[in-house]
C-alpha cells in the first residue's frame, strides 16, 4: 500500500516558460499603454498601465515569477521606447517588481488560498468604482495638504473634505468587495491594490525625478507623475485584474502552474 | 541577424562596419555611454554625449526615419520639462517673463501660481532636453546593434544554466507570439460583431479586457506545450550548453572603439569632479 506522502515539486519548465511569456505579453501591453494613455512628460508612465493587469495576478498565482515578470517588462520598457539608460531602467523597474510583490507577499504571509469566485455580481461590478474613486479623492486631498497645508484655510478644509469623502467611498467599496465572494480573498486583494498602487507609485515617481543615476526628469514632476501613476494603477488593478483573476484563477490551479510558495 | 529593434519594432538596421564589431564591443559601448549620462552635469557635456551617441547611431546604420518616431516623445517631454520649470518652480535668474495665473489669499499667507521664465530656467531646460536626447540615442544604440542571438550566446558563454539563455530567447519569440495571438483574438471578436474602431474609450477598455482573458488563456496553453517540448528533449533548467563554437575574437577596431568609449567616460568623470 502506498503511504500518503506529501512531496514538494521544484521549479519546472512550465513555471519558467509561463513567466517569460507573461513578461513578453506585459512588455507589449506596457509599450501600448504608455503610447495610448501616456502621463505626458514622463516616458514609460501610463495613466492606464494595462500591463500591471498581467503581472499583478501572476504574482498572486505564481509568487516571485510574477514579480520578476513585472521587473523585466518594466526594464525593457525603460530601454525601449522610453529611452532611459540601462542603469536608470534597472533602478526604475523595481517599481513594477514591488507592484506584483506586495499582493504576492500578502497572500503568502496570510496563507490565503485565493478563491476569486464571484457570488454577487453587482458587488463585483461596483466595488472597483467605489474603491478607486474613494482613494483617488483621498490621494488628491493628501497631496494638497502636503504641498499647501502650511497655508491653512481654505486648503485645510479641502483636505478634510477630501479625506472624509474619499475614505467614506473607499470604505463602502471595501464592504462591497467583502460581499463579492470569499471575504478573506477579496479583503486581502483590495488591501493589496491600495498598498501596491501607492508603494509602486512612490518608487516609480521618485526614481524618475528624485533618486537615480541621474534622475531623468526634473524633481518638480514628482507629484504629477505620482498622481497619474497611482490613479492609473487603482483603475487598472481594481477593474482589469479583478476580471482576470476571476476568470483565470481556476485555470492556473488546474494546470499546476499555481505556486503556493515563492517559486514552486 | 535581426537586432532587438528589428524584433520589437520591425525596423531594419542596415549592415555597416559597426555591425562587424564583436558582440562584446557592441554590448559594452552603450553600457559605457549609459554610465556617461551620470557624469553629465552641464550643457557642454550633455551636448558632447548626445553628439557622440548620435555619431555611433549613424555609424551603426540606424535609419534616421526611425529617430523621427521619437520626435513626438521628445517634443512632449521637452514641453513638459519647460512647463515644470515655468509653472512648478521659481528658478532664480534674470526674469524674462512673469505673470500670475491664480492667487489665493489663504489663512497664513498668499498662494500664487505664476509663470516665471528666467534665463537660468531656460538653460536648465536645455540641459535636461539634451541629456534626454543622449539617453534616447544610447538606448537606441543598444537595441539597434545587439541581436537576441548575441545575448543568448553571451549568456551561454558565461556558462549560465539553460533556463537563463532559453528565457532570453523565448522573451523575444514571446512578443511575436502575443502579437499574432492578439490579431487572431481580435479577428474572432470582429467576426462576432465587436467594433474596435467606433467604440468609446470606456467601451474599448472593456473590449480589451475581454480580449486579455483568452490571450492569457492561450499563453498558458502555449507555455505548457513549450515546456513539454523542452522536457521531452531532456533539457533541464539547470543544463549548461557549450558555446565554444561561437567564440568571437576582438580585432584592433574593437579595441579602438572600446578605448574611445573608456576615454570618454574618464574624461566626463574628470570634468564632473573638476567642475562640480
Amino acid at each position: 500500500m502506498t503511504q500518503g506522502k506529501a512531496f514538494k515539486r521544484g521549479v519546472t519548465w512550465a513555471h519558467i516558460v509561463t513567466f517569460i511569456l507573461a513578461t513578453a505579453m506585459a512588455y507589449v501591453l506596457a509599450v501600448l499603454s504608455s503610447l495610448i494613455f501616456p502621463v505626458l512628460g514622463a516616458p514609460g508612465v501610463s495613466a492606464l498601465y494595462v500591463a500591471s493587469s498581467v503581472y499583478v495576478p501572476l504574482g498572486i498565482w505564481m509568487g516571485g515569477w510574477g514579480a520578476l515578470a513585472g521587473y523585466l517588462s518594466c526594464l525593457f520598457l525603460g530601454l525601449y521606447p522610453s529611452g532611459y539608460t540601462l542603469y536608470q531602467s534597472v533602478i526604475w523597474a523595481f517599481a513594477d517588481f514591488i507592484e506584483a510583490f506586495i499582493p504576492a507577499l500578502l497572500f503568502r504571509i496570510l496563507r490565503i488560498d485565493p478563491d476569486f469566485t464571484v457570488k454577487r455580481g453587482a458587488a463585483a461590478r461596483l466595488f472597483p468604482v467605489f474603491v478607486s474613486t474613494g482613494f483617488i479623492i483621498l490621494i488628491l486631498g493628501i497631496i494638497i495638504q502636503v504641498l499647501l497645508g502650511s497655508l491653512g484655510e481654505p486648503f485645510t478644509s479641502i483636505y478634510v473634505a477630501s479625506v472624509y469623502t474619499g475614505l467614506g467611498l473607499a470604505v463602502i467599496g471595501i464592504m462591497l468587495g467583502l460581499l463579492v465572494g470569499d471575504a478573506k480573498t477579496w479583503g486581502v486583494y483590495i488591501a493589496s491594490i491600495i498598498l501596491t498602487s501607492v508603494a509602486s507609485g512612490i518608487w516609480g515617481a521618485a526614481t524618475l525625478t528624485l533618486y537615480n543615476v541621474p534622475p531623468p526628469l526634473p524633481a518638480e514632476l514628482f507629484w504629477p507623475i505620482f498622481t497619474g501613476w497611482v490613479i492609473g494603477d487603482f483603475i487598472v488593478l481594481s477593474v482589469l485584474s479583478t476580471g482576470i483573476l476571476t476568470a483565470l484563477t481556476p485555470i492556473f490551479k488546474r494546470t499546476g502552474l499555481y505556486v503556493e510558495g515563492w517559486w514552486a | 541577424m535581426p537586432t532587438i529593434l528589428e524584433e520589437l519594432a520591425g525596423v531594419y538596421v542596415r549592415h555597416t562596419s559597426y555591425s562587424e564589431l564583436d558582440a562584446v564591443t557592441r554590448i559594452i559601448v552603450p553600457f559605457f555611454l549609459s554610465l556617461d549620462v551620470f557624469f553629465v552635469k552641464d550643457i557642454t557635456t550633455a551636448t558632447l554625449l548626445a553628439v557622440t551617441a548620435l555619431v555611433f547611431l549613424l555609424w551603426a546604420g540606424v535609419p534616421l526615419r526611425f529617430l523621427k518616431n521619437y520626435l513626438f516623445l521628445i517634443l512632449s517631454l521637452s514641453f513638459f520639462i519647460v512647463l515644470s520649470f515655468v509653472f512648478f518652480k521659481e528658478v532664480p535668474g534674470n526674469t524674462l517673463y512673469s505673470t500670475t495665473i491664480l492667487r489665493v489669499n489663504a489663512e497664513r499667507g498668499v498662494w500664487e501660481w505664476k509663470i516665471l521664465i528666467t534665463d537660468t530656467a531656460l538653460l536648465q531646460t536645455a540641459f535636461f532636453i539634451l541629456r534626454i536626447l543622449a539617453m534616447i540615442f544610447t538606448a537606441t544604440l543598444f537595441i539597434a546593434t545587439v541581436s537576441d542571438r548575441d545575448i543568448v550566446w553571451g549568456l551561454r558563454r558565461l556558462k549560465l544554466p539553460a533556463w537563463v539563455s532559453i528565457s532570453a530567447s523565448l522573451f523575444f519569440r514571446g512578443i511575436s507570439f502575443f502579437v499574432s495571438d492578439f490579431l487572431i483574438v481580435r479577428e474572432a471578436m470582429i467576426a462576432r460583431g465587436v467594433d474596435f474602431e467606433k467604440s468609446s474609450l470606456a467601451r474599448k477598455f472593456r473590449i480589451y479586457l475581454n480580449a486579455l482573458i483568452p490571450l492569457l488563456s492561450l499563453m498558458v496553453t502555449r507555455s505548457l506545450e513549450i515546456s513539454l517540448a523542452l522536457e521531452s528533449r531532456g533539457i533541464q533548467p539547470s543544463t549548461t550548453f557549450s558555446a565554444s563554437l561561437h567564440r568571437g575574437k576582438l580585432t584592433i577596431k574593437d579595441y579602438l572603439v572600446l578605448a574611445f568609449t573608456v576615454f570618454l567616460t574618464i574624461f566626463l568623470a574628470w570634468w564632473f569632479t573638476w567642475r562640480f
